[in-house]
């Protein structure tokens, strides 16, 4: 800012020069313009060293300030400076006018992490028995119909949460972006990528973030709010694989689906979150429809038009003071529409008959989550411990079969099951899971035939070893008992040794 | 009959309303110092939520759904900030469904948004441990700080509440009155401090303030446990300073700061870095009295 005031003065003093000296001829006149100019060349040369002496000088500060705190600062590599906003200068007013947030900053982009999911695995049945706790015998169950399965892996849908070889194997790398849209939505987006290269989008919504009275609406794909443990990542789980009801009652991932979310939070005496969703019902288990060629061949009716399934669900959380948390769970979710294939042969016969079934299907949750935070080290003491219940009822009718007779007639198919597990940090960083989960206490078919089926259980531990907030270390044991058909059980162990590690943003520490 | 049913009714209705009748503002802080702010500054004006009790660890906290409750329905949400809180505190407030309190609006106060901080403009990198290069976000332990910042929140609170602006403006001056009053005194019991050793750079604002050296910290890194070299390290370099402390917070492991006490002849003290749960104005101040005694090492 001198510099505009200094040539304002030159120019004032040319100015003048004329009136103090009347009698100065035109070569004197020249000389002093000449030497006016060289002044000004002079003064301006000068005045742009200060500038970029003064420059340095801010430079040198600024870096002296942000060495001042770590002695170890000599050691850190050189980096591109993350772009922080502008931290207040010793001079700077405090900014009493400020509602924002501090935050390291990401200049608009969104908050973006990556998260690497890998596994050693090993069981006693040749690496099989990752994928077959996944298919435990149901009257009715996910294997809606063979063919399905072959042309899964024929064309190459190998993304699987529950799948795992004998040996390394890598589950998958989670890029997730989060961020606020505008001031009115928030947005997010989660990518897996497996390590064949197949990307699979595992949400992508956008959530209101300006409406009144406690209502918020999702929309987009989404995990559902169904139970407790159906919206966590795999990565967020206590345990390497998924628990057996969930598994074999939703699938590998779980209540997934596209659609939209309502939920409201009532300001009641106690925490009570109430929501409802309608989504379009592309399932894998629960939901389930054939292609249309199957459909057609089984004389069964076209998928239906969407949304197809929806859910209600409604969560309760006393206030048991600051190191306590507890909170109960009821959920429903329906689907309008069912179809599955059930093949049998007939002692002395090599032909498969196929019965196709149709018809509607209901699931219910109930969920109890518990935290005690124990405030010691690392998470020493702390104890996590949650329980839910499924039961999925189906009633389907017979829309084709090899035998006329029982074309038409009903069938209900009800299968439940839970699981409970409890997680205790033992040393600063270091937890102890135990986890038992069991399929089908109840696993039946009503109707036309009768018939009850056994359950299948696990028992689980494990232990964790959370290095830091971003990286973990995990090693899992499990005795497994599945049943696989009428009558016939695998028993067998299985072994996890898995790491996660989170690069980028700080994750959140949600409930 | 009739009047037995009407105060039912109403009796049912105050248990709805919660005690947002009882004042005029709602008010969560996150912290045990943050609500002694509060009741500092705005009194029985603010019906108060405090979210942690000072033996957590503001920074691991997790998420519960009483937070989320009280959240819904705060007319102001006081935070410490600078990411302090960044693992809870921005899930629970977009989970409360209250438009109000989110960052940027009237009804997000951040404390260390109001004043310098140090530590800023570090590496962004991961390998110096859980870095925040925005700054040191536990400004609530230097007195001085807190008084600007109870200034700030008492201009906030007239924002919010008009009609008291003079109360929560005179509340803050006294405050800062009492803050002056207290650091002359303590000034001069800390002029001769040998230094202090913490565990995590968490009170160096206080020590700052105060020109107490800190001669070492007991993690390498923040948020990653010591090694035994860094401890041996430690021991090295300390020889020679006599008669110092070794500071550590209930949520830290006490062993590393215990046993390098032990080896170089100094005192060791667990303090919270927060003040009581129920601490007002004149209870923060006490529980920097606790701090300075024990920087001093006067009984």
């Amino acid at each position: 800012m001198h510099h505009p005031s200094l040539v304002a003065s030159l120019a004032a003093a040319t100015l003048l020069v004329p009136i103090t000296a009347p009698a100065a001829s035109d070569a004197d006149i020249a000389e002093l313009k000449t030497m006016l100019r060289s002044m000004k060349t002079d003064y301006e040369q000068r005045i742009r060293e200060l500038e970029r002496r003064l420059a340095r000088a801010e430079r040198t500060a600024a870096a002296t300030a942000a060495a001042t705190a770590p002695a170890h600062a000599h050691s850190e590599p050189m980096s591109a400076p993350s772009v922080t906003p502008p931290s207040p200068a010793a001079s700077a007013p405090p900014r009493h006018a400020s509602f924002a947030a501090l935050t390291s900053g990401t200049a608009f982009n969104p908050q973006i992490a990556v998260i690497l999911d890998g596994n050693y695995y090993h069981d006693g049945r040749d690496g099989d028995g990752a994928a077959l706790v996944g298919q435990a015998l149901q009257p009715s169950g996910g294997h809606a119909h063979d063919h399905d399965h072959t042309d899964d892996a024929a064309a190459g849908h190998t993304h699987s949460h529950g799948s795992a070889d004998n040996g390394f194997n890598f589950r998958e790398a989670e890029l997730t972006f989060s961020a606020t849209v505008d001031p009115y939505f928030d947005a997010a987006a989660y990518l897996a990528v497996t390590d064949a290269g197949d990307v699979h989008l595992e949400e992508a919504w956008l959530q209101t973030r300006n409406l009144p009275a406690g209502l918020r609406v999702k929309a987009g794909k989404f995990f559902s709010d169904f139970g407790y443990v159906n919206k966590q990542h795999p990565h967020q789980w206590e345990f390497v694989d998924q628990n057996l009801p969930y598994l074999n009652l939703l699938g590998d991932h779980g209540l997934q689906d596209k659609g939209i979310q309502i939920t409201w939070l009532p300001t009641l005496p106690v925490y009570t979150l109430l929501g409802v969703e309608l989504l379009q019902g592309n399932q894998e288990v629960f939901g389930a429809t054939l292609d249309a060629a199957e459909q057609a061949e089984l004389h069964l009716d076209d998928t239906q038009d969407g949304p197809r399934l929806w859910t209600v669900f409604a969560k309760v959380a006393p206030e048991l003071g600051t190191q306590h948390a507890l909170q109960f769970g009821v959920s429903y979710a329906h689907t309008d529409q069912h179809q599955e294939v059930h093949a049998h042969t007939h002692a002395g016969e090599d032909v498969v008959h196929e019965n196709a079934l149709a018809g509607d299907a209901d699931l219910w949750g109930l969920d109890a989550v518990y935290k005690y935070d124990g405030t010691g080290a690392g998470g020493q003491g702390d104890v996590k411990v949650q329980a839910e219940y499924l039961r999925s009822i189906k009633d389907l009718s017979i829309a084709s079969s090899p035998h006329p007779d029982v074309v038409g007639s009903a069938r209900q198919f009800t299968t439940d099951g839970f699981y409970a597990q409890a997680v205790y940090g033992f040393a600063p960083n270091w937890t102890a899971g135990l986890r038992y989960d069991v399929l089908g206490p109840t696993n039946e078919v009503s109707g036309g035939t009768t018939d009850d089926f056994g359950a299948s259980d696990r028992w689980t531990v494990n232990v964790t070893w959370k290095l830091s907030e971003f990286s973990q270390l995990r090693a899992q044991y499990a005795y497994n008992d599945i049943l696989v058909a009428d009558d016939e059980r695998e028993r067998f162990d299985a072994v996890y040794l898995q790491f996660v590690m989170s690069m980028g943003s700080h994750g959140a520490h949600a409930f | 009959m009739l009047k037995k049913i009407s105060v039912l009714l109403i009796s049912l209705g105050a248990l709805l309303g919660g005690t947002a009748g009882a004042a005029p503002l709602n008010i969560v802080a996150t912290s045990p110092s943050m609500a002694a702010l509060v009741r500092t500054v705005a009194g029985e004006r603010a019906a108060l939520t405090v979210l942690a009790a000072p033996n957590q660890d503001l920074h691991q906290l997790q998420v519960k759904p009483s937070m989320i409750r009280a959240l819904r329905s705060a007319d102001l949400v006081v935070a410490i900030g600078a990411e302090l809180e960044v693992g809870w505190l921005p899930p629970a407030s977009a989970s409360a469904a209250n438009p109000a309190i989110l960052p940027g609006r009237v009804g997000y106060f951040e404390a260390a948004a109001q004043v310098e901080l140090l530590d800023s403009g570090g590496a962004a990198d991961r390998a110096l441990g859980d870095v925040h290069p925005v700054g040191n976000p536990h400004v609530d332990l230097d007195p001085v700080r807190m008084a600007t910042i109870a200034h700030a929140l008492a201009a906030r609170l007239a924002q919010l509440d008009p009609s008291a602006a003079a109360q929560y403006r005179r509340a803050a001056d006294d405050f800062a009155a009492a803050v002056a009053q207290r650091v002359t005194t303590w000034r001069s019991q800390l002029a001769a401090a040998p230094g202090v050793v913490l565990y995590h750079r968490d009170a160096i604002y206080l020590l700052e303030r105060f020109g107490v050296p800190l001669l070492g910290t007991i993690e390498a890194i923040p948020g990653v446990p010591p090694s035994a070299g860094h401890l041996r390290e430690l021991v090295t370099q300390l020889r020679g300073h006599s008669g110092g402390v070794v500071i550590y917070a209930p949520y830290q492991a006490p062993q590393a700061p215990t046993k390098l006490a032990q080896d170089v002849g100094w005192r060791v003290a667990c303090l919270p870095l927060e003040p009581p749960q129920d601490a007002d104005g004149a209870g923060y101040l006490a529980h920097l009295e606790r701090w300075v005694a024990a920087i001093a090492g006067q009984p």
